[in-house]
C-alpha cells in the first residue's frame, strides 16, 4: 500500500469523528486531529481502535501517546505494516 | 493552576461506545477498569474517570507544554464519593492533582488543582476576555488588575464552563 492509499484509508476512518468539514476536505499530513479537525479527545481512542481493526495491526500505548496528527498516524501504520 | 472538563451525557451517548472492545483497556489502568466493572453505574464511572483525567491533563499540559495522548499515565484514585459528588487524586509521574467532580443526570463536571487547599477556591466565571498563548493555553484578562490569570475552559454538547482559582 502506498502512502496516498494509506491516507485515503485513514480519512475514511477519521471522517465520522470530524466536526470541521473544511479542515477535513483540506487534510494534509500536517493536519492535527484535535486542533484542526476538532476531534473530541474521547474519540481519539476510537480512531486508534478503528486503525487496529482496519489495518490489522496492534498499536501500543507508546505509539498511541504520539498519535495526534495525520503524519504520526501514517508513520506508525507504515512501521507496523512493514513489520508484519 | 486550574483544569476543568465537562461531559454532556446526552452527547457522549451519541459520540462514544464505551462498551466497544478495547475501549476501556486503552484508556484506563487495571484498577480503574475494576472500578468501572464493579460500579452500579458503569457508564457514569467511565465518564467520571475520563473527566478527572482530562481536567488533570489540562494542568499537566500548562505546566509542561507537552501534548500527548496519555490517558493511562493519568492515574485516578477516588477518595470520597457521596451522592452526586466525588473527590479524588490524579497522578501523572511525579505530579499530583486534586479533583472535585459533580454529577447530575445530564452532566459530569470535574475541576482539578495542584494543591488541596485550592479546591475550595475554584470559581466559575462568565467573562469571555480570554487570550491564548502560542501553545493554545488560555488566560483570562482581568481589567481591574490589568493582569492575566490562568483559566480553564471546557465545552461539550450543551455545556460550557470556565473556571479560575480565586483567593
Amino acid at each position: 500500500m502506498d502512502k496516498k492509499e494509506l491516507i485515503e484509508k485513514l480519512k475514511v476512518i477519521i471522517k465520522p469523528f470530524t466536526t470541521n468539514t473544511e479542515a477535513f476536505n483540506n487534510l494534509t499530513e500536517e493536519t492535527d486531529f484535535i486542533k484542526d479537525l476538532n476531534i473530541n479527545s474521547a474519540n481519539l481512542v476510537d480512531i486508534v481502535l478503528d486503525i487496529e481493526e482496519n489495518f490489522d495491526i496492534v498499536i501500543d500505548n507508546a505509539d498511541m501517546e504520539r498519535m495526534l496528527d495525520v503524519k504520526t498516524a501514517v508513520e506508525i501504520i507504515e512501521t507496523k505494516l512493514a513489520a508484519k | 493552576m486550574i483544569g476543568n472538563d465537562v461531559i454532556d451525557l446526552a452527547q457522549s451517548r451519541i459520540e462514544s461506545r464505551w462498551q466497544r472492545r478495547g475501549f476501556l483497556e486503552k484508556l484506563f489502568t487495571t484498577p480503574e477498569q475494576l472500578l468501572i466493572k464493579q460500579s452500579s453505574e458503569p457508564e457514569i464511572m467511565v465518564w467520571m474517570l475520563w473527566s478527572m483525567k482530562e481536567a488533570a491533563y489540562k494542568i499537566y499540559n500548562r505546566q509542561t507544554k507537552i501534548r500527548q495522548y496519555i490517558p493511562k499515565k493519568l492515574d485516578c484514585t477516588i477518595l470520597i464519593q457521596e451522592n452526586a459528588q466525588a473527590k479524588g487524586l490524579v497522578s501523572c509521574g511525579e505530579n499530583i492533582y486534586y479533583t472535585n467532580t459533580i454529577i447530575d443526570k445530564d452532566s459530569i463536571y470535574t475541576t482539578a488543582v495542584c494543591t488541596l487547599a485550592d479546591l475550595d477556591h475554584i470559581t466559575a466565571v462568565e467573562n469571555k476576555n480570554i487570550f491564548k498563548d502560542v501553545n493554545g493555553i488560555p488566560y483570562l484578562y482581568n481589567a481591574a488588575a490589568n493582569s492575566y490569570q490562568d483559566v480553564s475552559i471546557t465545552h461539550h454538547g450543551r455545556f460550557e464552563k470556565l473556571a479560575v482559582i480565586m483567593k
